[in-house]
């Protein structure tokens, strides 16, 4: 790790202000900032805390919706007994993620923010090769050791997974980052890989997010997620799927469905042509198993991560199926 | 570019001085500049729970905080554990007991863990106190025994 | 049907004798923070060594540049072979004598991705760290073999002296009526301590102290010396608590020359830590292997024939062999087999040992192979496996020692319900989850190297026992310390164990599951030579309490010291000790048979592997045996595969702590469950490197992965294996444990997967 300076942010005002100086990065539970500082991929000068900043840990949950400050911490928002309730889905998506300790350290601002893990994005010395780390230097994943990487969303120059699972809740249920002033849909927050991989954000120099809200449902009061992966706990998932469901008042009409996608993507994803092909629906195992398979239309696979495509499908299928209480 | 600072860490309850970097971690701290070698270094990435301390009564990995981050907060490692007689912490007693370990080296990071486990509330069952205890890597395979001895330490506790 | 009950601690005397159930001596110290490991010693004006590893997997070092590393802050040296000081080359476990060429911890030459090319030393670890990333590395790069699979790396070499041969295997294979043949595969695995390895090494003079993780004291003080021309009692390693090994801190490594060199060229102690990341290539794992097994057989499953072909990858410079036919050749009688191994050149580093070396990847051939034909002929798994039980040593051709292996089936298969099992793969269901029993037998040999141990009684009445072994988690401390409180005659806690210090008596490798047998052998010799001693100074001395007795002899009992008559009222060995003007009474015993008992065989018996003697030699066969019975639960939509609950019956002959044997066989369970669902080193082929260097990638198991686990003790004291009557523990447990689960999962999907780990894509 390269040496930095360290500044202890005494407002957002003056963190943002340190935010805009150059090389200079926002340091809150420090668990992907320290980590990639480590493997070499982050050099900042300096380091701005801003996990003493204060007011910024607020979990308010309203009949409008929920409203997150940015430094809450994973466990604290996955415990909120008012998120469990009006957003199981990110209850789920929080304490599924990581470990215990870490949910401890990272906050909700910093969780969205999460870096890839792909190997060859977290080894600069021996893979100079990484379009992410260094625009127009190729990607060693395309026919690599790509097991891991994602089958949509990706492009010829980069086929990084989106990590994290907590967005994947979010981008379910329509959840706004707020940066500041400034608001965004986190569907809009996150940017395709496309020609500029670097480029993952749509976060401009001198701002940073100091809350997300999520707009009360009621398929996002009927939630779920669903994460598999090859060992029990403590990994990334290799698929996973946020679901909410609202019936008609007949009970199994399906009026409002909301289906997003993680460990398969590049960002976190959005399946509306399931959704709309369940709208307006009797909940039945085959019509969603038929809707399910309409979440992989167009994904590519790269050899090793092959088995993505039919696992989407699957997980979604059963979370839907699960929320219909028909599995 | 070498910018030492100095800065006081409040560490089992005794407030400490060191001169470090800024990029030196808090395990590191504790462990080279402190020598308080309780605290283990597993894999230096936050991946194996052998760092695992208190921060403000919550776990965390030490490995992944800088030492100057944890300035103003209060630290338990597993050293401050133990009474001030020196009596065993009940999850002290209960791996003890329970032959929660072989090697020891994964310990006070799985110890600091459990405590933190009971006290969150996530000790409810053998599922639960496996799920909340999966940040926490044992090679020597003691898992059985660390459910069995969080189960037991769990009781005496409430 | 004996079946040795899990006894409950009785938290009285008996815990402390031999077979009681103990908690472990050196607990207090791991619990508390204040037991100090290998690199957490501060010797004064310690500076910090970091590694750098070539990026490429064969080619040459073309130039280091080291201009900025070297005007960074706080760096003292950056090594290089150019400036390091030259290292003798050194004789090798086998006592293979060494080469005239000078020793090269730092490659010029590069035959795998993450060899130590260069090393940092700095005044802090950060200085180290941030400087070693500046130096500037150039390589020539030549096209590497990156895994058994590379078009390039042929069919390898065959090793002959591995091969097994009797009767006529291919002929009997080819007229059987009923024939089997499949590829059973493993992938590189990885030992993954907890503990990374590195080392603290300080110079005073000629004389160097190491402060290390070590499997073997004398074996590694051994090289060092060698290495640095120094003579062996100038070498003191010291490692009283080691964060695990298994298998991987028994031999010197390149890391440790390095940072023993740094030392040497700096005159200050050097700290060297292997990172995580850097573990995977600075020691080999389990190397990949492959196996073609062939079974001919009758319709009712006897076993006519067994053909054997088997590879394990190696590096380009050494050979290491994986033995994958031992178990092959052992487990079931056949009057036909035929067994050969290939040992195959890649670009990686030299493969080394991981629990159960041989015998584990052996047994998943074997083990999955037996299975295959149990149902090609519609049998019971359980069932062919007595049908085609040993009874004797089918290779060797004599009696087995002790081999409690039906017992264990007959123990393991009713304590987990065998007979519920329906024969019908993808018979048994709960929702969306397949349901699988599986069952498959493990087995160790009980390998034998003479020990030594001082036993010394003090006169405050206490006892030190003292030995150059190690307590990596086995429990070495405590089995040790029961020994000597019952052969003298103590409460357990008075004895006090010291371990882990080449300043103390001598003591061979703890591998191969021997070291518990061996130095319970010779702490017991030694024990009783000691109270022997005491009794016949209290029988004689003129100024003891027993002098006017007259006795033939007394009994020491509780710490007292009492005529055979009078037991129950004797006087304190302190007391005794005290009248009898003694500070201490001291017996250093070697359990060397007396051909060996000179200076020269003292040393090599302690420091290679030479004396090892192999499970055959003598009248018996010596082996350790299991079996594993695996329920599984496989997410028929998922893939993923949960082992929900175990049940193993294990022969380890006499437990001498059962509370701690439990513990250790658990633990190669569980390792035997990553290796079965989870661990695999994945390679990039075009760069020959192991991508998932890591605890976040190479998947071990967690907590939530592991289920309770029930372990049945169907043993017996076999003092043909061992002088107190134990057999191999620690490595046993882990063997048959994938073959098992693969088993069950066959039987829960219908799926055969002969190539671990089984991971979900497999079966999805």
């Amino acid at each position: 790790m390269r040496d930095f300076s360290y500044l202890r942010a005494g407002s957002v005002e003056e963190a943002l202000s340190a935010a805009a100086m150059p090389a200079t990065m926002l340091l809150a539970g420090g668990t992907t900032l320290i980590d990639l500082a480590k493997c070499g991929v982050t050099e900042p000068e300096r380091v701005v805390d801003i996990t003493h900043l204060k007011g910024l840990d607020t979990i308010r949950i309203d009949a409008e919706g929920a409203f997150i400050g940015a430094l809450a911490k994973m466990s604290h928002v996955a415990a909120d007994a008012a998120v469990q309730s009006a957003f199981p889905a990110v209850s789920e998506s929080l304490w599924q993620a990581a470990s215990a300790q870490i949910r401890n350290m990272a906050t909700i601002g910093g969780n969205l923010l999460q870096r890839t893990r792909c190997a060859y994005f977290r080894d600069p010395a021996t893979f100079p090769a990484c379009n992410k780390r260094t625009p127009g230097s190729g990607c060693s994943a395309l026919e690599g050791v790509n097991r891991g990487h994602a089958v949509l969303g990706g492009s010829d120059t980069c086929i990084a997974i989106y990590p994290g699972d907590l967005a994947i809740a979010l981008v379910a249920f329509d959840a706004i980052v707020h940066l500041g002033d400034r608001k965004i849909a986190v569907d809009d927050f996150f940017l395709l890989p496309g020609t500029t991989p670097d480029k993952e954000h749509d976060l401009q120099p001198g701002e940073m997010i100091t809350a997300i809200t999520i707009p009360a449902s009621a398929a996002a009061r009927r939630s779920t997620y669903l994460k598999v992966r090859d060992r029990q706990s403590y990994e990334f998932a290799a698929a996973s799927a946020a679901v909410g469901i609202e019936f008609e008042t007949d009970g199994k009409t399906i009026k409002d469905v909301r289906v997003a996608l993680g460990g398969v993507a590049t960002k976190p994803w959005r399946a509306r042509t399931v959704e709309e092909a369940l709208k307006g629906k009797a909940l039945q195992t085959e019509t969603v198993k038929t809707a399910s398979r309409l979440a992989v239309e167009g994904a590519v696979a790269h050899g090793a991560n092959h088995y993505k495509i039919e696992l989407a499908s699957r997980v979604i299928e059963r979370a839907i199926l699960k929320m219909g209480a028909l599995a | 570019m070498t910018n030492r600072t100095t800065i006081q860490l409040e560490i089992n309850g005794q407030t400490q001085a060191l001169e470090v970097e800024p990029r030196v971690t808090l395990l590191d701290a504790l462990r080279d500049h402190l020598q308080l070698t309780g605290t283990k270094k597993g894999c230096d990435q936050g991946q194996c729970g052998a760092c695992t301390v208190h921060v403000d009564g919550e776990r965390v990995l030490s490995c992944l905080t800088l030492a100057a981050q944890a300035e103003g907060r209060k630290i338990t490692t597993v050293e401050g554990l133990s009474g001030p007689g020196g009596e065993l912490h009940p999850v002290q007693a209960a791996f003890l007991e329970h032959d929660a370990f072989q090697c020891g080296y994964c310990t006070p990071g799985q110890i600091m863990s459990a405590v933190a486990c009971i006290r969150e509330g996530h000790a409810g069952s053998d599922d639960e106190i496996r799920e909340y205890m999966s940040g926490n890597l044992c090679r020597c395979g003691a898992y059985p025994h660390i459910v069995e001895a969080i189960r037991e330490a769990a009781k005496v506790m409430s | 049907m004996t079946i040795v009950e899990t006894r409950s601690k009785r938290g009285d005397a008996s815990d402390g004798a031999l077979g009681g159930r103990l908690s472990r001596v050196d607990g207090p110290a791991k619990i508390t923070g204040e037991a100090t490991y290998g690199l957490e010693y501060h010797p004064e004006g310690m500076v910090y060594a970091v590694l750098v590893q070539s990026t490429i997997a064969s080619g040459r070092v073309r130039s280091i540049d080291a201009t900025a590393a070297e005007a960074a802050p706080g760096v003292l040296l950056v090594m290089t072979p150019e400036n390091a000081l030259p290292i003798k080359s050194a004789t090798d476990w086998l006592e293979t004598p060494p080469s005239e060429a000078p020793y090269e911890p730092l490659a010029r030459e590069v035959t795998f991705s993450g060899q130590h090319v260069a090393a940092v030393i700095a005044g802090t670890f950060e200085q180290a760290t941030a400087a070693a990333a500046l130096l500037k590395i150039t390589y020539d790069e030549t096209k590497a073999i990156t895994s058994l699979d590379d078009p390039e790396a042929g069919i390898g070499i065959p090793i002959d002296q591995m091969t097994v041969e009797w009767g006529d295997a291919e002929a009997a294979l080819a007229t059987a009526p009923v024939r089997i043949e499949g590829e059973y595969r493993t992938p590189r695995e990885y030992n993954v301590p907890i503990e990374p390895h590195g080392l603290i090494a300080e110079w005073k003079g000629d004389t160097l102290t190491v402060w290390e993780p070590s499997q073997w004291i004398d074996g590694m003080a051994r090289t060092y010396a060698e290495w640095f021309g120094l003579p062996f009692e100038n070498v003191r390693l010291v490692s009283p608590y080691i964060g695990g090994g298994f298998g991987s801190k028994a031999l010197p490594l390149e890391h440790s020359a390095v940072a023993i060199n740094a030392a040497r060229m700096l005159g200050r102690p050097v700290k060297l830590a292997v990172t995580r990341p850097q573990t995977f290539t600075a020691f080999g794992g389990r190397p990949a292997t492959r196996q073609t097994i062939a079974l001919g057989a009758t319709r009712e499953g006897k076993l006519l024939s067994i053909v054997h072909r088997s590879a394990n990858e190696t590096s380009m410079k050494d050979i290491f062999v994986e033995p994958l036919g031992s178990v092959t050749s052992l487990m079931y009688e056949t009057p036909n087999l035929s067994s050969r191994q290939n040992v195959v050149r890649v670009n990686t580093v030299k493969p080394g040992a991981l629990r159960a070396p041989g015998e584990n990847p052996s047994a998943f051939g074997i083990e999955c192979a037996i299975d295959e034909l149990a149902y090609k002929v519609g049998i019971d798994p359980l069932e062919i496996r007595l049908l085609n039980y040993a009874e004797q040593d089918p290779h060797a051709k004599k009696p087995w020692s002790t081999r409690r292996l039906r017992e264990a089936y007959a123990a393991g298969a009713e304590a987990f319900g065998w007979s519920k099992r329906h024969p019908q793969p993808r018979s048994m269901r709960e929702g969306n989850q397949l349901i699988g029993y599986g069952v498959a037998a493990g087995t160790y040999p009980v390998r034998r190297t003479p020990g030594e141990a001082l036993v010394r009684i003090l006169s405050d009445g206490t006892v030190e026992v003292a030995s150059s072994s190690i307590d990596m988690g086995q429990g070495t401390y405590t089995i040790l310390a029961q020994t000597a409180a019952e052969a003298i005659g103590v409460p357990v806690d008075a004895v006090r164990v010291k371990l882990g210090d080449s300043a103390l008596p001598r003591a061979p490798v703890a591998g191969g599951s021997q070291l518990a047998n061996l130095m319970t052998g010779a702490v017991h010799k030694a024990a009783l030579a000691a109270r022997d001693e005491l009794i016949g100074l209290a029988i004689n001395d003129p100024n003891s309490p027993f002098r006017n007795l007259q006795a033939n002899t007394l009994v020491v009992e509780g710490g007292q010291i009492a005529s055979p008559r009078d037991a129950g009222s004797g006087i304190a060995i302190a007391e005794v000790m005290q009248r009898i003007g003694r500070d201490r009474i001291e017996a250093l015993r070697d359990t060397l048979p007396e051909n060996l008992r000179n200076e020269k065989d003292h040393f090599r018996n302690f420091t290679t592997i030479t004396t090892m003697r192999s499970p055959t030699e003598g009248d018996y066969s010596l082996h350790s045996w299991c079996v594993h019975f695996v329920e599984v639960r496989v997410d028929e939509d998922f893939g993923t595969v949960r082992v929900a609950r175990m049940v193993s019956a294990l022969d380890s002959g006499r437990l001498y702590n059962p509370k701690l044997a439990e513990s250790q066989w658990k633990g190669g369970i569980i390792m035997g469950i990553g290796q079965a669902l989870l661990e695999e080193g994945t390679i990039d082929s075009r760069h020959g490197r192991v991508m998932n260097n890591n605890l976040g990638d190479y998947l071990v198991p967690t907590n939530s992965d592991i289920p309770d686990l029930k372990v049945i003790s169907v043993g017996i004291p076999d003092t043909n294996a061992s002088v107190l009557g134990g057999k191999a523990v620690g490595e046993l447990a882990i063997v048959g444990v994938a073959p098992a689960i693969a088993n069950a999962v066959f039987h829960a999907t219908g799926k055969r997967i002969r190539d671990m780990p089984i991971t979900l894509e497999k079966l999805i």
